[in-house]
């Protein structure tokens, strides 16, 4: 009998419940939460549509004047453009890795601990502290990756800084680095989405001669495609975001150039922090939000239509 | 068939060691770099081992340079703060989304599970404007008080207290217990995996939080480790080995948590995936 | 204690989940609350102990009237199904939670605890957590738990159900070994008449909550108020025959056959069936009742089942395996006094 709907006299919890005992409970998780997150979301909304707003309070007027100038701001727009191209890069390439790995984790290996350690790690560690040793491994006299690139005879590279003006690798490095970390939170999901694949599957296709290749392609990555979608879309949600991976490089700035590679967060906290623009951050936190809104309405959907 | 499979085993294995090492090298970069002499860092091609793993000079002038160990200290009564209060929060605003019923309760719990997909940047002025109101700029609470209250891991909690059947908490109420007594005595240790799992990921977070740290400290006396050694990093002209050295005191506490708690940490982000 | 329940009803929004109940429970009895699953009688007992309110009527204990007394302070032992065992505490931990509660010094309470293990005989698990006993384990320590205050009122609901065959005979047998020696009043719940049958003083049987009748186990199957309670008691289940009443005759409805009956209560004209128990029939050659047909036969070792067929209708029947009957050979019928019964088609009522 389902006693999920009853009316309050008929459920067997209203016996044992005083009426503000759910007070005593909720009170202090519910303080925090409008102090910092609601009124913070209702506040930020309001702001974005007043002009001139300033961290006093002060504010010249109402109007879409902030959105004007975020979207047609030459510096914001290079943040979107940066920040897609980091998210459209990182978030496959990590996936296509994670994907094989995950996999290969999961034909009952050895040495798990090891390899999980090895592969979850900067899941856990500060990406601003290990950033630090990224940024010697690039270094162009004397880092390690044009150490090992000029053993395959190609040139050192100047991954961190510019020529003319011009600093194209900027962006891949933090794409790679990136990309590292983020692959322990997609493997880890992976991985899980593999362990939740029946065994008796791959008994059945082994019975029936399939080949690993055609097992992996026909059972696994058909089976596992809700989990990869769920997982790029959740990772293209925090990449979006992406801040802490441009920091270590160059000082705190973004890019060698000083500008050369905002990403959006580092132009909402660069326009709130140090111009003071907060009319204008928070515009442009909304434009962000309406993205990351989208992709989350994309991970609704797709968890409710692709549930085997 | 046999060999067959020896030789397919033979490339997993080789994979998945070539792609652990690449994940693992820059860690070992920056603990080999910390312990490297002068001459063995700035060699090329590179010095990949250090020829003396006792060689903490790197260590201690870094300690000499910056006060390592106060933002160390930091970062502990921050984390330790943060996890405890937060911790405390969550499981009783889990108990009574879970166990408790009033007016409304499925409709305010879907609506907090909607503010979840909110960025945190998109709170972070108002947020700056709150705690600058409260004098709170530049305080070790500062970094604590606005994370006390976490849709995210009263969600996973609350997933877990659900899962206990109603006829504990019936048997307990009939036999005397308190909502209150029964959520200590027989819920928390129910749902203890949970718990260690949340206040993991809190440690994890709390630990590695850099931006909000940036925004709300200024003083020397009050970074924590991260944005202390980020202040360190980018004083110029100090030397990249001591900078590894204190990097590598930033990571280590979580790497140390890792080996530790590895089963726990990794449920926890595949069951409930990680706060973005 | 004795427990009085007058006129007690639920309601759920339009359903009513039992109607108008009215019931004694006596003192050191053991009560089965006994029906097929919605017929109200799990929703008595979580009225019982309190945590569900009735929607009317009265429930004394004793004299005092319990209605409005919240669960806690009743007094009673309740018992769930899944055994409701804390599963991170110790057997003696379980077993002495309810003095825990009560601030008992924990000397003292473990004292009555082990006291309690012996009783149900887990006095050798005491250290055990809940995952490492069997399930007829856990539903003793369940029982221990609920023993362990001294409860007025034991419930049990559907005590049985979560364990496997072999164990539930044991286990009924030991509830009621625990029953007798504490001598506490106890009611439980179960939709398994053979469980109700074999170990209650009392049997209770209901129906979309409605009371169908109240008697002890051998009463309510030699004496069925209607043919509900006829139909659920009883393995193999009752034989019902369709007829009418002709003359003083009960007469098969397609006319086959036809027995004389010594009821006075009959009306003529009366649509009525007739109830037999699998038991009740003999093969006799010379003074018959019926003729019938032998459709199957199952050997169930000291005797055997057979299926015959009266005109149109089948009937279940035990015979003894010394008979030799073919399928498809006639034989004649004679049915016993005992275990015949006639109900009237429309009321279900007994005659």
């Amino acid at each position: 009998m389902s006693v999920k709907k009853l009316k309050r006299e008929t459920h067997p919890d209203y016996i044992f419940n005083r009426k503000y005992e759910p007070l005593i409970y909720l009170v202090p998780f519910a303080i925090g939460l409008l102090i910092f997150t609601i009124y913070p979301i209702i506040n930020v909304v309001i702001m974005s549509f007043k002009e001139g707003y300033r961290l006093s309070g002060n504010y010249t007027g109402w109007g879409i004047g902030n959105y004007q100038f975020v979207l047609t701001n030459k510096d914001f727009l290079s943040a979107i453009k940066n920040t897609f191209i980091y998210v459209l890069t990182v978030v496959p390439i990590s996936t296509v890795f994670s994907i094989i790995i995950a996999n290969l984790l999961n034909q009952k290996v050895k040495g798990m601990a090891i390899f999980q350690t090895a592969y979850f790690l900067p899941m856990v560690t500060s990406s601003i502290a290990v950033g630090i040793s990224w940024r010697y491994m690039f270094n162009k006299q004397f880092g390690v990756i044009n150490w090992l690139l000029g053993l395959f005879g190609v040139a050192p590279i100047d991954w961190l800084g510019a020529t003319a003006g011009q600093a194209p690798w900027n962006i891949v490095v933090i794409i790679i680095f990136g990309i590292w970390n983020l692959m322990p939170f997609t493997i880890i999901l992976l991985l899980s989405g593999l362990q939740n694949i029946d065994p008796l599957y791959y008994t059945a296709a082994k019975v029936d001669g399939a080949s690993s290749t055609k097992i992996f392609t026909r059972i696994t990555v058909p089976l596992l495609a809700p989990t990869i979608f769920l997982t790029m879309i959740v990772n293209m949600i925090s990449a979006f975001k992406v801040y802490n991976e441009v920091i270590p490089f160059w000082s705190g700035k973004a890019g060698v150039l000083s500008n050369n590679l905002y990403t959006m967060v580092y132009w909402i906290k660069e326009t709130f922090y140090s111009k003071l623009r907060l009319g204008n951050a928070a515009a442009a936190s909304i434009v962000l939000f309406l993205i990351i809104l989208c992709f989350t309405l994309l991970q609704r959907w797709i968890q409710k239509h692709f549930n085997y | 068939m046999k060999n067959n499979d020896a030789v397919k085993k033979f490339f997993i294995y080789l994979i998945l060691a070539l792609g652990g090492i690449i994940m693992i090298f820059p860690f070992y970069w920056m603990i080999s770099g910390s312990f490297k002499t002068a001459a063995e860092y700035n060699s090329f091609p590179p010095v990949w081992i250090p020829g003396n793993w006792l060689n903490f000079d790197n260590f201690t002038k870094a300690f000499e340079q910056a006060p390592l160990m106060k933002y160390f200290l930091n970062s502990c009564i921050v984390t330790f703060s943060s996890v405890t209060i937060n911790g405390f929060i969550t499981i009783l605003a889990a108990f009574g989304f879970s166990r408790l019923k009033f007016k409304g309760k499925e409709a305010v719990f879907a609506l907090l599970v909607a503010f979840m997909m909110v960025p945190f940047e998109m709170q972070v002025i108002t947020n700056y404007q709150t705690v600058a109101r409260l004098n709170l700029i530049d305080t070790l609470p500062v970094l604590v008080i606005p994370f006390t209250s976490s849709i995210f891991y009263t969600y996973i909690l609350k997933g877990f207290f659900d899962t206990v059947p109603d006829s504990l908490y019936y048997s307990a109420r009939i036999d005397g217990a308190s909502n209150w007594k029964y959520l200590w005595r027989v819920m928390v240790p129910i749902a203890r995996p949970s718990l260690v799992t949340i206040m993991l990921l809190n440690a994890i977070a709390s630990w590695n939080s850099f931006m909000w740290v940036q925004l709300v400290i200024n003083s020397d006396r009050n970074r924590t480790i991260p944005l202390g050694i980020f202040a360190f990093v980018s004083d110029a002209g100090s030397d990249p080995k001591l900078q590894l050295a204190a990097a590598t005191i930033a990571v280590l506490p979580m790497i140390i948590l890792f080996l530790f708690a590895r089963k726990y940490i990794v449920s926890g982000v595949s069951r409930g995936g990680i706060k973005g | 204690m004795q427990v009085k329940i007058e006129h007690l009803t639920k309601r759920f929004g339009d359903f009513t989940a039992v109607e108008d109940f009215n019931m004694v429970f006596d003192d050191g009895k053991l009560v089965a609350l006994l029906g097929p699953s919605g017929c109200g009688k799990s929703t008595i007992l979580n009225m019982l102990s309190g945590i569900l309110p009735s929607t009317s009527g009265k429930i004394y204990f004793d004299e005092t009237d319990v209605t409005n007394v919240p669960p806690q302070d009743r007094g009673v032992g309740l018992v769930f199904q899944n055994y409701a065992l804390y599963p991170h505490m110790s057997v003696l931990e379980n077993i002495a939670f309810p003095l825990e509660i009560k601030k008992v010094p924990k000397e003292e309470r473990n004292k009555k605890a082990e006291e309690m293990a012996r009783l149900v005989h887990v006095d050798q698990y005491l250290h055990r957590k809940p995952k490492e006993l069997s399930g007829g384990q856990q539903q003793r320590v369940a029982i221990a738990r609920a023993l362990i205050k001294q409860p007025r009122l034991l419930l049990l609901d559907e005590p049985l159900s979560n364990l496997d065959a072999r164990l539930r005979l044991e286990m009924r047998e030991e509830i009621r070994r625990i029953q007798l020696e504490t001598g506490v009043t106890t009611v439980f719940v179960t939709h398994d008449q053979e469980e109700a049958m074999s170990i209650s003083d009392k049997i209770v049987l209901m129906k979309n909550g409605v009371l169908q009748q109240e008697a002890g186990p051998q009463e309510l199957y030699d004496n069925p108020a209607n043919l509900f309670v006829a139909n659920f008691l009883g393995n193999p289940p009752i034989n019902n025959l369709n007829g009418y009443i002709k003359d003083g005759y009960f007469v098969l409805e397609d006319e086959s056959g036809k027995i004389k009956i010594n009821n006075p209560n009959v009306k003529e004209g009366q649509q009525v069936v007739m109830g037999i128990r699998a038991e009740s029939v003999a093969i006799k050659d010379g003074d018959h009742d019926f003729e019938a047909t032998v459709k199957q036969r199952y050997t169930m070792g000291k005797e055997e089942l057979a299926f015959l067929n009266i005109g149109n209708q089948t009937i279940r029947v035990y015979l003894s395996s010394d008979y030799e009957f073919k399928e498809g050979e006639t034989v004649f019928v004679k049915l016993r006094d005992k275990g015949v019964f006639l109900f009237d088609k429309e009321t279900g009522v007994q005659i």
